[in-house]
């Protein structure tokens, strides 16, 4: 069993790497709705399916999505949007109000491949890789499901989103299986040394 | 004479980017900070010339060490390279005195031309 844990060099490269992406990602949605965007400092652990669960669902409140990505590494990334604050976006985005239902699905899918796919695309141009994201779906996240996952102890990169005059904020979480992380270990190492 | 330089940056594999980026033709004398607090800590006990610095850190983060720097008023050139390049934080990081704004990831011509523009090439 090869040792998929991230040494602290490797930790804080992905780190700074993701926080790059974030910034071009934070930076495409701030010109698109001209407002400020807060971005977190990013989190990288390891958790198991149950504990991603857990990470991820004990909010209520709250719109998920997921999308799978295939290239020469494979996962998926979730994301959990906040439902308070999402009008007040929608508005910087020209929807007028009242929303329909159909207005809320597009913006929430718009913001993940706004968000989810700038970062996405900002990690693996810089660590020189090729990946494809699929369209992001809408779903509801059921403890069942989460156990068949097939990232068995994922390695979770987390950024938290936060839109300035609104209450809404965005997590994005990035899961991958081990093939991908061992490649992903042997990449940072390429970039450190 | 060797140009007292701070990094603060909370990315090792940052500060040794722009470590590695600064050009050849100068003699630096580094001191790197590994957050906001480390680099007001460096400053205060120091005379820089030009300070590297990264926006997004822990404790205290960019915005807050060039506030310190605007309170204090003597400050050193001050060239901010930040992943966050928003608009709005563009125009408070400039209002606070930094000289220079450039991007990350960081791109070492960029950082010849912004040393050159300060006088130092």
């Amino acid at each position: 069993m090869v040792d998929l844990s991230l040494d602290e060099d490797q930790r804080d490269a992905l780190q700074e790497l993701l926080n790059i992406s974030m910034g071009q990602a934070a930076n495409s949605l701030a010109q698109l709705i001209e407002t400020k965007i807060d971005i977190s400092i990013p989190k990288i652990t390891s958790v198991t399916p149950t504990q991603l669960y857990s990470l991820l669902f004990e909010t209520n409140n709250s719109f998920y999505t997921r999308q799978s990505f295939l290239g020469d590494v494979h996962g998926e990334v979730m994301s959990v949007l906040s439902r308070s604050g999402l009008n007040e976006v929608a508005e910087l985005m020209e929807y007028d109000e009242p929303l329909s239902k159909e207005d809320i699905q597009e913006i929430i899918l718009e913001l993940c491949n706004i968000l989810a796919g700038a970062c996405l695309a900002g990690l693996s141009e810089q660590l020189e890789l090729t990946t494809n994201l699929n369209m992001p779906t809408l779903f509801s996240p059921d403890k069942g499901n989460f156990d068949e996952l097939q990232w068995q102890h994922s390695l979770v990169m987390e950024v938290q989103f936060v839109v300035a005059i609104s209450s809404f904020s965005m997590r994005v979480v990035f899961c991958l299986d081990d093939a991908s992380l061992s490649r992903i270990k042997a990449t940072l190492d390429d970039l450190l040394a | 004479m060797a140009i007292p330089v701070l990094v603060a940056d909370d990315s090792k594999l940052s500060r040794r980017s722009v470590i590695k980026s600064l050009p050849p033709e100068l003699e630096y004398d580094i001191t790197e900070a590994t957050n906001g607090q480390e680099a007001i800590d460096a400053l205060s006990g120091n005379t820089y010339s030009l300070l590297l610095l990264d926006l997004t850190m822990p404790e205290k983060d960019g915005v807050d060490v060039l506030r310190y720097l605007d309170e204090r008023g003597d400050m050193p050139n001050v060239i901010v390279i930040s992943a966050d390049f928003q608009p709005e934080k563009h125009r408070i990081v400039l209002s606070l005195g930094a000289k220079r704004f450039i991007r990350k990831p960081l791109d070492k011509e960029e950082l010849a031309m912004t040393l050159f523009e300060l006088g130092y090439l």
